[in-house]
């Protein structure tokens, strides 16, 4: 039987949920003023269903809210051998003051291990930190590192600067230290200098690639693989096919600018391929399969790639369907041989 | 006997602020000297003297040009894209350029057309450049830096420069760096160059396009064209297969938008060989040009005096004499609609 492991989960917490698991000051500030970070979906709405997959709305609660209906539509339907939740409610908690988020955080995770990692064996998930007050993320990765069901630190693709700085290397070092990857999913503080702000959602969905290659290249050109050389990075829900190109505008840049990047010992590509892994959903459909394929090759990372289903938003990628167009000898490394070796899971 | 090449992107840049003197009024001269405002070729980092993909300053002079590069060739001066946030200053800047560029080389040397330089900040003076100078027939684009001021191009505030540019019957041309006061990633400044080198072809210039497709710029200005210069182009298959999958997903929020995004880029968009950050593996360079269709949108452009190493060189011989001789000299000569 092959082992299929979906690398991309979205849970969604009520406030209420989130309330009920904080000590004051925090609860009466959490619930008088929130958090007050503009999530992605406030800036460019998603027209069809808020974003999520008309079925996935519980009776009660936001579509991830529902431990049953997900098993239902998710983990029993396609017989899921491990499942790694995402909670993007993260992007925002982790932005705020050092202390308050930290609170809320830690109110996430509670929450991500009651009501989900606790009752359903199948599921990890990721630690929700507080990305923009690295010393407080670090102290969290290092109070839950007994808890192996959390199996990465999550961070957005957007902070307040480039996420090589060395502002974020105390999340990278505590990470390293007790083996957790990081991973890193559309959101946060979102900006858009260099090419400018876009006015709709399907640029911003688009982007996603580019803005995950430009915080590879941050990582690599702040020599954060010098620095943590154990450090493994999943970049989620940007893509696949660009890394061939950026490993070969990468490494023609390093060939002439090495005297700019005395710091760096190896080809930008060498770093990638070592310490990034990418998930699969929402995988490129090029009309032609078999450029896929030549795609894949290109990466020369294949042990990298892990499938993702995005559920419960719009753009949920079927595990029956997904890849097909992936050369059938990849197919079971990317439903779960890889996610198994990055996050140490068991065999089914 | 073959057609001629085109160099669609040759590098020109005057010495100092005093070659444009002469196009420049009292006010503007005294700005300029009094603030002790410099024109150096590096343009605040974008082109660091010393780095070995700048290849040093550009010719300053068709003179000095000649010695360096023959044939027919396509300018770009670059040098109003820097950091300076004054919008006539902008504005008077780039009138001086484009007469600069008329006076001091088109006018000297047939084999040379030119970039018409328009500034970014401000659309209304942008528009009224392309009105007053278009008719030269030297300038046969409109350019831009890629990196744009606060929005993309496609964005509602640039559609009359692109409707001029359109009426004009000239192409809008985006080259690489540009607006440098703005940080090259969407987070901020980098500490290295080589960041800011692959945010050009990597990010920000993915992110132009895409904008100018999905604000639905091609079906209101049908016969706009676009080209890419200095951009890199091996990002291309990779963005159109997600782009067009994502507009699958979400038309509704775009309901102008008519085709597969691929398909407006193949018929509206062109762009140059250099830099050609390629595989190093020949089956998977073939696999590329294939992928890219590569003989149907790259125009030569030898980018004197940058270097970004032998990609060029390598492509040329990768492809089939047909379509060298597109790449060369066809794609460029029907996209700019030049008769040589």
């Amino acid at each position: 039987m092959i082992m299929l492991v979906d690398a991309d989960i979205h849970p969604a917490a009520m406030p209420k949920e989130i309330a009920a698991r904080l000590d004051e000051p925090w609860r009466t500030r959490y619930e008088e003023f929130g958090y007050r970070v503009a999530n992605p979906p406030m800036i460019y709405p998603r027209l069809t269903n808020g974003g999520n997959r008309l079925d996935a709305y519980p009776e009660e609660g936001l579509p991830g809210g529902d431990l049953d209906l997900m098993r239902a539509q998710l983990l029993d339907e396609y017989d899921v051998t491990y499942g790694v939740l995402i909670p993007l409610q993260s992007h925002g908690f982790g932005a705020v003051a050092p202390d308050f988020g930290q609170a809320m955080c830690r109110a996430l995770n509670d929450w991500l291990a009651t009501e989900w990692l606790d009752r359903e064996p199948r599921l990890r998930s990721s630690l929700a930190i507080t990305h923009e007050s690295p010393e407080a993320a670090a102290e969290d990765i290092a109070r839950y590192a007994g808890d192996r069901r959390f199996v990465q630190a999550l961070l957005p693709t957007s902070g307040e600067t480039t996420f090589g700085r060395a502002k974020y290397w105390p999340i990278y070092e505590a990470a390293e230290d007790v083996g957790l990857p990081v991973a890193f999913h559309l959101g946060g503080m979102e900006n858009h200098r260099g090419a400018g702000w876009p006015s709709f959602y399907l640029e911003e969905h688009v982007w996603m690639g580019n803005l995950e290659a430009a915080l590879a290249v941050s990582l690599i050109c702040e020599g954060v693989f010098e620095r943590f050389p154990r450090l493994r990075v999943v970049l989620v829900e940007g893509g696949i096919s660009w890394m061939g190109p950026l490993m070969w505008a990468l490494d023609d840049g390093f060939d002439k600018l090495r005297a700019d990047l005395p710091h760096l010992s190896r080809k930008p590509s060498e770093y990638l391929r070592e310490h990034i892994w990418l998930t699969t959903q929402p995988i490129e459909e090029p009309a032609e399969p078999r450029h896929l394929a030549w795609a894949l090759e290109h990466t020369g990372m294949t042990d990298h790639i892990m499938f993702a289903s995005d559920y419960p938003h719009w753009d949920f990628d079927n595990p029956r369907t997904a890849l097909r167009d992936v050369p059938k000898e990849l197919r079971a490394k990317f439903y779960g041989e890889n996610a198994r070796a990055l996050y140490g899971l068991e065999a089914a | 006997m073959s057609a001629p090449m085109i160099d669609t992107d040759v590098h020109c840049a005057p010495a100092s602020f005093e070659a444009l003197f002469p196009y420049l009024d009292a006010y503007w001269r005294e700005y300029i000297t009094g603030g002790t405002v410099r024109i150096g070729p590096a343009l605040g980092g974008q082109y660091p003297m010393g780095a070995p993909t700048t290849g040093g300053a550009p010719p300053a002079t068709v003179e000095a040009l000649r010695e360096r590069v023959s044939g027919f060739a396509i300018l770009t001066c670059l040098s109003a894209f820097d950091a300076n946030r004054n919008p006539y200053y902008e504005a008077a800047l780039t009138r001086a350029i484009n007469e600069w560029l008329r006076e001091r080389w088109l006018d000297r040397d047939d084999r040379l057309r030119a970039s018409l330089t328009v500034p970014t900040s401000d659309p209304e003076a942008a528009v009224a450049e392309i009105e007053r100078a278009a008719a030269h027939p030297g300038f046969v684009r409109v350019l831009l830096p890629v990196r744009s001021v606060d929005t993309r191009y496609g964005n509602r505030r640039y559609l009359p420069v692109l409707q001029a540019a359109a009426d004009a019957g000239l192409p809008v041309a985006l080259h690489a760096w540009g607006r440098v006061g703005n940080a090259p990633t969407a987070t901020g400044f980098t500490h290295t160059y080589l960041e800011d080198y692959v945010a050009n072809s990597q990010v920000i210039v993915q992110g132009q396009l895409v904008s100018l497709i999905a604000e639905g710029v091609f079906e209101r200005l049908p016969s706009l064209q676009v080209s890419l210069l200095e951009c890199g182009f091996s990002w291309l298959p990779a963005l159109l297969w997600r782009f067009d999958k994502d507009w699958r997903g979400v038309w509704r929020e775009v309901p102008w938008v008519k085709e597969n995004p691929s398909a407006y880029v193949y018929r509206h968009f062109r762009l140059t060989t250099e830099p050609a950050h390629l595989p190093r593996d020949d089956r998977h360079l073939a696999e590329l040009l294939e992928m890219a269709r590569a003989s149907d949108v790259l125009m030569y452009a030898s980018d004197h005096p940058h270097d970004h190493g032998d990609g060029g060189t390598r492509l040329l011989a990768a492809v089939s004499e047909a379509d060298r001789a597109a790449i060369l000299h066809d794609n460029a000569a029907a996209h700019y609609g030049l008769d040589v």
